[in-house]
């Protein structure tokens, strides 16, 4: 049998549908494991309940539970905050040094840009012993401070590549018309610089807020006080206390994910545009 | 005159992160490394043993073999199996098809999920009893139980199929941005010679993505000697050490044991281990710029 070429096409059109759907399936499992298990009870588990079926009632009670007593309320206040400090302050400080890198006709720009490059190969841990001593000395653990300021020295490599490759390209008469006109530096850098960056920074934030949103490394070397951790520190926390009761792990766990899912579902494009942005630059 | 004055203004900008970058990363950084030169807990008086920490972890420390050892392993199933798996799912993302942002979206989102978060759901998926995998092929008629992460034969596996659920699309969406950079003429002529699917993929989409899959060799390989959450959340390096890794094994000991010049020395291997790495995939970097 010989296929037309537009039959041939619709075959492998319906191809690509079978094979992807069949991915796909493994790959919601989870999440449908996720959503079934915390909306039973604990006495739909006794009872034998399949873990694929309903339960009669949905179980409010897990979620209120992980919320209050998991404390869960607390940790994505605290996460939030830590956040909420972060990733502006991170963003900014990060913008300024890769306008000195890419603006200021510095002489040795590019081993500047490598020694800020180096920090993100490195693994935390090499850093995480000695942090853990000063941070003893100086008071800054369980401080919101302490965690925010290490996360601004981790996150400044990644912003300061994706920054300085933006920056490069936007064209110099732009600024060089600003000087003419008797801009400042901080004006061009304010004015000029900042606005232009909109896509860059804009894709920065959410990449950045997630990845402190999730950290678990440092917020659990850093922060030991539960009216302080974060949400990962504290679903490990959670897990510790409720070892077993996996309705209200997941009850938890689905919470936690709820905030990071809006944030992806409203600036998805930016995702996957960031992303590959990092690979041109 | 001027000239000197603009790059005062130059150091200006860069001091905020010079300051935090020295004092987070580069002076810690050296601190770790002369803290693995002796005996300490952290607390008490620091006892100066030299290279002995790091000769004790190599000939005889056999947890920082078998930690060593997952990391290779890690490794090697990541560039294997990460990579095909992403492979695929960005050539089928790749066609023009309706529900294709849909599907990208899709397989990225585990992505987003803190590893935190990912453990405990896998804690549940492999629970022996009623999680899913053997509750889901008790349904398909299988008969086998599998204790999946409590015992050492599969426990760093299933914590890799784990991680690989999480992370696969960020590997999808990376050779996706490769796979924009072919010249569309180049496919069209092999085409018009009557190459096949596979040999223009082969012939010509690989030698187009040759940075994109140097990023992505390099990233997988950074990943595979960092990963650290989903290994805590799972086992935390159990049962009997068998999944323990360079980073769970430098942060029990530091943390749990209190045996801190010890644990720095994991981390400054950790750190010499990379090196290896960085080292070219800087200058190929710097290269492109």
């Amino acid at each position: 049998m010989t296929l037309t070429g537009k039959q041939q096409k619709h075959f492998y059109l319906l191809l690509l549908y079978a094979l992807l759907l069949l991915i796909a399936l493994f790959w919601i499992a989870p999440m449908i494991t996720l959503v079934l298990t915390a909306i039973k009870s604990k006495r739909d588990f006794y009872s034998g309940l399949s873990l694929f079926s309903f339960p009669e009632q949905i179980a409010w009670r897990n979620f209120l539970m992980a919320l209050t007593r998991g404390r869960l309320l607390t940790y994505m206040k605290n996460d939030l905050i830590i956040s909420g400090f972060k990733v502006p302050i991170g963003i900014f400080i990060e913008a300024m040094a890769a306008f000195a890198l890419t603006r200021l006709k510095l002489k040795n720009a590019t081993p500047i840009f490598i020694f800020f490059l180096v920090g993100m190969m490195l693994p935390f841990q090499i850093a995480l012993v000695p942090i853990s001593v000063i941070y003893n000395k100086l008071k800054l653990t369980n401080t919101y401070f302490g965690l925010f300021y290490v996360y601004i020295g981790f996150g400044l490599s990644y912003g300061i590549l994706i920054l300085r490759g933006f920056f490069l390209g936007i064209p110099k008469e732009m600024d060089e018309a600003a000087y003419v006109e008797g801009c400042s530096k901080w004006q061009i850098f304010l004015r000029i610089i900042l606005p232009m960056a909109k896509p860059a920074i804009a894709t920065l934030f959410i990449v950045d807020f997630l990845a402190t949103w999730n950290e678990y490394l440092l917020a659990s070397v850093i922060i030991n006080d539960n009216a302080l951790k974060t949400v990962p520190v504290g679903l490990m926390t959670f897990v510790g206390e409720h070892g077993t009761d996996y309705g209200l792990l997941c009850a938890g766990v689905l919470i936690s994910v709820i905030p990071v899912l809006a944030v992806y579902l409203i600036f998805q494009r930016y995702f996957v545009e960031g992303m590959s942005g990092a690979v041109k630059s | 005159m001027r000239t000197k004055r603009r790059n005062w203004g130059a150091f200006g900008f860069l001091l905020p992160a010079t300051i935090i970058y020295l004092s987070v990363i580069v002076i810690p950084v050296f601190y770790s490394f002369y803290i693995s030169l002796f005996r300490w807990n952290g607390i008490s008086k620091m006892q100066w043993v030299g290279l002995s920490n790091y000769i004790t972890l190599f000939t005889k420390d056999p947890i920082f073999h078998i930690s060593i050892r997952n990391n290779l392993i890690w490794i090697a199933l990541t560039l294997f199996l990460t990579m095909s798996v992403a492979l695929l799912l960005a050539v089928l993302l790749n066609k023009q098809f309706h529900g294709r942002t849909f599907f990208r979206g899709f397989f990225y989102f585990p992505s987003v999920i803190a590893p935190i978060a990912v453990s405990i759901i896998w804690r549940w998926m492999y629970e022996p009893n009623f999680g899913f995998i053997n509750q889901f092929a008790h349904t398909m008629g299988f008969t086998f139980f599998q204790t999946w992460l409590s015992n050492p034969k599969t426990s760093l596996y299933a914590i890799f199929a784990a991680n690989l659920w999480a992370v696969v699309g960020q590997t999808m969406i990376l050779f996706l941005a490769g796979l924009q950079t072919i010249s569309v003429d180049a496919l069209e002529a092999a085409t018009i010679d009557g190459a096949g699917a596979i040999k223009r993929f082969i012939h010509i989409s690989i030698p187009y993505m040759r940075e994109t899959f140097i990023i992505v060799f390099a990233t997988l390989i950074i990943a595979g000697m960092k990963v650290f959450d989903i290994v805590m959340g799972l086992t935390a390096g159990g049962p009997n050490n068998s999944t323990e890794m360079l980073s769970t094994y430098m942060y029990s000991q530091s943390f749990r044991y209190n045996n801190v010049g010890m644990g720095t020395t994991v981390a400054a291997v950790m750190v010499l281990i990379m090196l290896f790495i960085i080292v070219p995939y800087i200058s190929f970097t710097a290269k492109e710029h």
